[in-house]
């Protein structure tokens, strides 16, 4: 760690006219500042800003600061986001972290997190021994040339899968982007992970109404029961009337440089009975235009029983 | 009195381990660690450190510490930091920095530059299999290639062919660390030319010693306190690096130095087990009589090959009454951190090989893997006329198929809703062994009693098996009996490895006592005192006369003496030579693998263990519990992942974040049993050894368990989901 100065902002408008790097919970960015990877030379604590309160009047609304075990906790919240929320880091770290820092947490890559290793999301052009490294834990999609680094949060996907749409305050003003848009895949500038202006603040999360969404899940494979991240995960929310699926959203986590929706697969569902069988099918589809790498191809087939398997619970829980 | 003595202060803060200890004007250091993995360090750029806030001073193999080599007789050499520019892996400690906090430290290494002429590094241990070195394991005394044939078999090659089953596989396990809750640290502090060093470990008297050694000390200059430890298993034996540079660093500087490694250090700046690759044929009657069995082990070691794993020695040389047997060891020395004893070091790695295989063979015979296991029940090591001084496996077994319902297994495993649900078993071996070990114990005029020596506890239970065996050896209660531990100044009390603590120091707490009774006689019944002329007797911490008894502190008191000290000893003797010598155990698994998602999670564990005499049940149920766990994680979690398309050949995933454990989610309910039968063959105290057994078999419990449930045969660990994903 560098020494830091450390500022304190009292209003949004303060936070997004100064510089430096956000810190709310800390359980990223501190951790990465122990580790030299990312070195701020001034810190801005927005945990004093009015960015709180979860309202579930009309679909969702999420302060940016709200912790993740607190939105995890609350009833009103549609069972796929307290579920990825729930299977996600501790306790601990679920009472520090913030929403909006979940959004905004860095990848797992170990490259990324090795200041002696390359990495061209840490430092542009020097390259990405994933691609050829240690890989496992890497994505199937999404992905260049330039790097491979999965996405790490589980309730990203959630959101994702519920047409999500993250409130930005900069010094330009207030903005409205979907989440699915908020994020980057790599291509050629692996730096850029997201569409957050200089000064840019996420100040909340909204999540659409959608009144069958109570009926949803998330499932998360992954090496141990608890506290790690997924190898695959699938967030499945999913409208089922007289057996057969009427309308339904699927996103996948783990396997992507940014959450995963599924449309090909969503698209495959629709009309066709909860079975099984035809789940299968369409799962199946979720592979599509994947390209493994040495150590990561099992995901090729753990994705699909992942949102089979995902699939069956909802539809368990519908019955 | 509690259960372990140290529990109270350990849960309130109130134990002082190594690290909490400070002194005025103390320093901190930081260890700097190389980031590629074979080469030389051209240059290191220190100029920005040195000018860093609070820096006092910057080590490096170009401005060294005055380090000498440090070599004992049980260890070898042990690495001393700084002395060469040479870089054998990553992660090597290269430097050290000083400064007035630990943040300021920290902060100011890394700035610090290096430069490297890189050489190409080996990593791989099966791209080393080819050109492997036959080297016998360093604490087994046998050559590396031993062959037991019986009369009229030419080769084990011949013994095959001549058996109706024969069952053949290859099975690796990975390189793993030790990963102690306490990372590798010391507080050194030097005054008036003698040196005093804080710091965990499994004796004060071997790191005492080598310290010495690189200081260019007396012993007698040295001394090492430890009074509790956060974890060993075998890390903690030899002195670690930042101890060395802190005593060192304290030495140069005139002040106490603070130095710990990180909890990503520790993963390479110590050592850790070898990986291993191992061959394995079974041949067998259609009776499931053993004819032959072969086992060849390879494994991983420094670019020094300083550590030999010794799965073949450890496990197929004794475990089973096959009639011919073949064994081999070979090592890859690698470019990656060193290697060392680790709970098991041989067993548990062997174990998971030898007792996979069992499987296999009993699968290939259609028949129950316990009863195979019965048939093969060995006397003695095979070629060897010394039989065990006392096994009840068979009855290990007996009693844990009953407890775990292994009657109700099926060959092809069964559903429970969506999980695959599986039973495997295994057997568990660890050799009965003793250091020599001397305790001291002073009977104090105030009816108290010390006992002291300098070994170790790192959990394990050793200060209160000193209080109960103190207690039983001088007839009084244990809350009357002041245990210590720890300190190289007290008498040399062996170390906590090879499960040797409780009947090395138990034997010298019996020898002590005996002795200082007699003096207690002696005295008491000196001329001048109260039972001058008399015959006397001791019993319930009383002398007892003709018609008249005084506690040993009215005696003492009588006689104007403050305490009566005697340093009892023991070491292995003449029953070497007669008996061979085991714990023994029974290992059961449930494991539950996801139809579609194919986690596998283990459901229910129990292992039944025959280690002699059990003096404390329940720290001893604690090493059998931590144990098992061990051997789930190595099962299903743990190891080094080394990238093998990189040159630098780092350990991939050096923190825990990448390095998995099991958390608590992933561990059942274990249920522990023990049959107790005294060994006092082994040992007067009749106790055998608990600290290692507990983790022996499990891996191969899990794996057949997985096998049983999925009917996929997985030949390495950690066992992941990719592996049952068929």
């Amino acid at each position: 760690m560098r020494p830091f100065e450390l500022a304190a902002p009292a209003t949004v408008g303060e936070a997004t006219g100064s510089t430096g790097t956000f810190l709310a919970g800390g359980t990223t960015l501190v951790d990465l500042m122990k580790l030299n990877v990312v070195t701020p030379h001034r810190v801005l604590d927005i945990n004093g800003l009015p960015l709180h309160g979860i309202d579930t009047g009309d679909g969702l609304r999420i302060g940016a600061l709200e912790r993740m075990a607190d939105i995890a906790a609350h009833p009103g919240v549609y069972p796929v986001i307290s579920r990825a929320l729930l299977l996600s880091a501790s306790q601990q770290l679920r009472n520090m972290a913030s929403i909006g820092g979940n959004l905004m947490q860095r990848t797992r890559c170990t490259y990324f997190r090795d200041v002696s290793m390359p990495c061209n999301r840490r430092e542009p052009g020097s390259g990405c021994p994933a691609t050829t490294g240690t890989n496992r834990m890497h994505a199937v999609f999404g992905t260049s040339g330039s790097c491979v680094a999965t996405h790490a949060s589980d309730v990203a996907v959630a959101l994702a899968a519920l047409d999500a749409e993250v409130r930005l305050a900069g010094p330009d003003g207030e903005r409205t982007v979907r989440l699915t848009d908020f994020y980057r895949t790599p291509a050629g500038s692996p730096e850029i992970e997201h569409d957050l202006r200089q000064g840019e603040l996420i100040t909340e999360i909204v999540v659409p109404r959608l009144d069958w969404a109570g009926r949803s899940t998330y499932v998360k494979v992954r090496d141990r029961q608890s506290y790690e991240f997924a190898l695959c995960s699938a967030a499945v929310a999913m409208d089922v009337r007289d057996g057969i699926v009427a309308d339904v959203r699927v996103a996948a986590g783990g396997v992507a440089t940014v959450p995963w929706r599924l449309p090909s697969v969503e698209a495959a569902l629709r009309g066709r009975p909860a079975t099984e069988e035809s789940f299968a099918v369409a799962a199946a589809l979720a592979t599509d235009g994947a390209k493994p790498l040495a150590d990561n191809a099992f995901k090729l087939s753990l994705l699909p029983r992942t949102i089979v398997r995902a699939l069956l619970e909802v539809t368990e829980r519908s019955r | 009195m509690p259960a372990r003595l140290d529990a109270p202060m350990k849960v309130t803060g109130d134990a002082k381990y190594a690290m909490d200890h400070n002194f005025p004007g103390m320093a901190y250091g930081y260890v700097v660690v190389s980031t590629i993995a074979h080469g030389e360090i051209e240059s290191m750029d220190v100029t920005a450190t040195k000018s860093a806030p609070g820096v006092l001073e910057v080590y490096s193999p170009f401005d060294p510490l005055a380090l000498g080599p440090v070599s004992t007789p049980m260890f070898g050499e042990t690495w001393v930091p700084l002395r060469d520019k040479e870089v054998t892996y990553a992660g090597q400690p290269i430097g050290f920095v000083v400064a007035e906090t630990f943040e300021q430290a920290r902060d100011a290494a890394m700035l610090v530059g290096v430069s490297y002429r890189e050489l190409p590094a080996l990593t791989s241990l099966v791209d080393g299999l080819d050109t492997a070195v036959a080297m016998a394991p360093g604490h087994v005394d046998e050559p590396p290639e031993l062959t037991v044939l019986e009369e009229g078999v030419s080769s084990i090659e011949e013994a095959f062919a001549a058996s109706a089953v024969v069952v053949d596989a290859t099975y690796r396990t990975a390189a793993q660390n030790h990963v102690p809750m306490e990372p590798h640290s010391a507080v050194a502090v030097w005054e008036a030319g003698e040196l005093t060093v804080y710091s965990g470990n499994q004796g004060a008297h071997l790191p005492a010693l080598e310290l010495s050694m690189a200081l260019g000390l007396e012993p007698s200059a040295v001394r090492v306190v430890n009074p509790f430890v956060g974890g060993a298993f075998g890390g903690k034996g030899q002195t670690s690096a930042p101890a060395f540079l802190a005593a060192a660093a304290s030495r140069r500087l005139g002040r106490p130095v603070k130095a710990s490694l990180t909890r990503e250090q520790v993963f390479t700046a110590t050592a850790g087990r070898a990986a291993t690759v191992q061959q394995i044929t079974l041949g067998a009657d259609r009776d499931g009589t053993l004819i032959a069995l072969r086992h060849d082990s390879w494994c991983s070691t420094d670019i020094a090959g300083s550590f030999i794993e010794p799965t073949s020695h450890g496990t197929s040389r004794k475990w089973y009454a096959t009639r011919n047997l073949a064994i081999s060891q070979k090592i890859v020395p690698l470019h990656l951190p060193p290697t060392t004893y680790m709970r098991a070091p041989g067993e548990a790695p062997g174990s998971f090989a030898l007792e996979s295989a069992m499987d296999e063979l009993a699968e290939a015979l259609g028949m129950d893997p316990i009863e195979l296991r019965r048939r093969n029940n060995s006397l003695a090591p095979p070629g060897r006329d010394l039989p065990w001084s006392s096994k009840h496996l068979d009855e290990c077994f007996r009693i844990g198929a009953d407890r775990f319902g292994w009657a109700g297994r099926t060959p092809g495993g069964r559903a429970d809703g969506d999980w695959l649900v599986g039973m495997g078993v295994a057997v568990a071996m660890f050799p009965a062994q003793r250091f020599p070990a001397s305790v001291g114990i002073t009977l104090n005029a105030d009816g108290t009693v010390d006992v002291q020596t300098g070994g170790a506890d790192p959990g394990t239970g050793l200060l209160t098996v000193l209080s109960l065996v103190g207690a039983e050896s001088l007839d009084i209660a244990a809350d009357r009996i002041r245990p210590r531990i720890g300190d190289s100044a007290l008498p040399p009390g062996g170390m906590s490895a090879g499960s040797t603590a409780t009947a090395s120091a138990g034997t010298a707490i019996m020898a002590g006592a005996a002795q200082v009774i007699g003096e207690l006689l002696t005295l008491a019944a000196s001329p001048g005192a109260p039972f001058a002329g008399e015959e006397v007797t001791y019993a319930d911490g009383r002398v007892h006369g003709q018609g008249h008894t005084m506690t040993f502190g009215e005696v003492l008191r009588a006689t104007g003496r403050p305490g009566l000290t005697a340093v009892g000893s023991s070491a292995p003797g003449e029953e070497m030579t007669k008996r061979s010598f085991s714990s023994f155990g029974a290992q059961f698994v449930e494991v539950r693998v996801h139809r579609l998602t194919r986690e596998a999670r283990v459901s229910r564990m129990l292992g039944v263990f025959d280690g002699g005499r059990i003096i404390n049940h329940q720290t001893a149920r604690n090493q059998l519990m931590g144990g098992m766990i061990w051997g789930v994680s190595a099962a299903l979690h743990e190891g080094f992942e080394i990238g093998v398309g990189e040159v630098r050949g780092r350990v991939a995933n050096a923190d825990l974040a990448g390095y998995l454990i099991p958390v608590n989610a992933d561990i059942p309910d274990i249920d522990v049993h023990f049959v107790e039968y005294p060994d006092t063959l082994h040992n007067d105290l009749g106790a055998r050894g608990l600290g290692e057994i507990g983790t022996v078999g499990v891996a191969a419990a899990v794996a057949n368990a997985i096998h049983n449930a999925t009917g996929i045969r997985v030949r390495h660990i950690p066992i992941r989901i990719e592996d049952l994903l068929a």
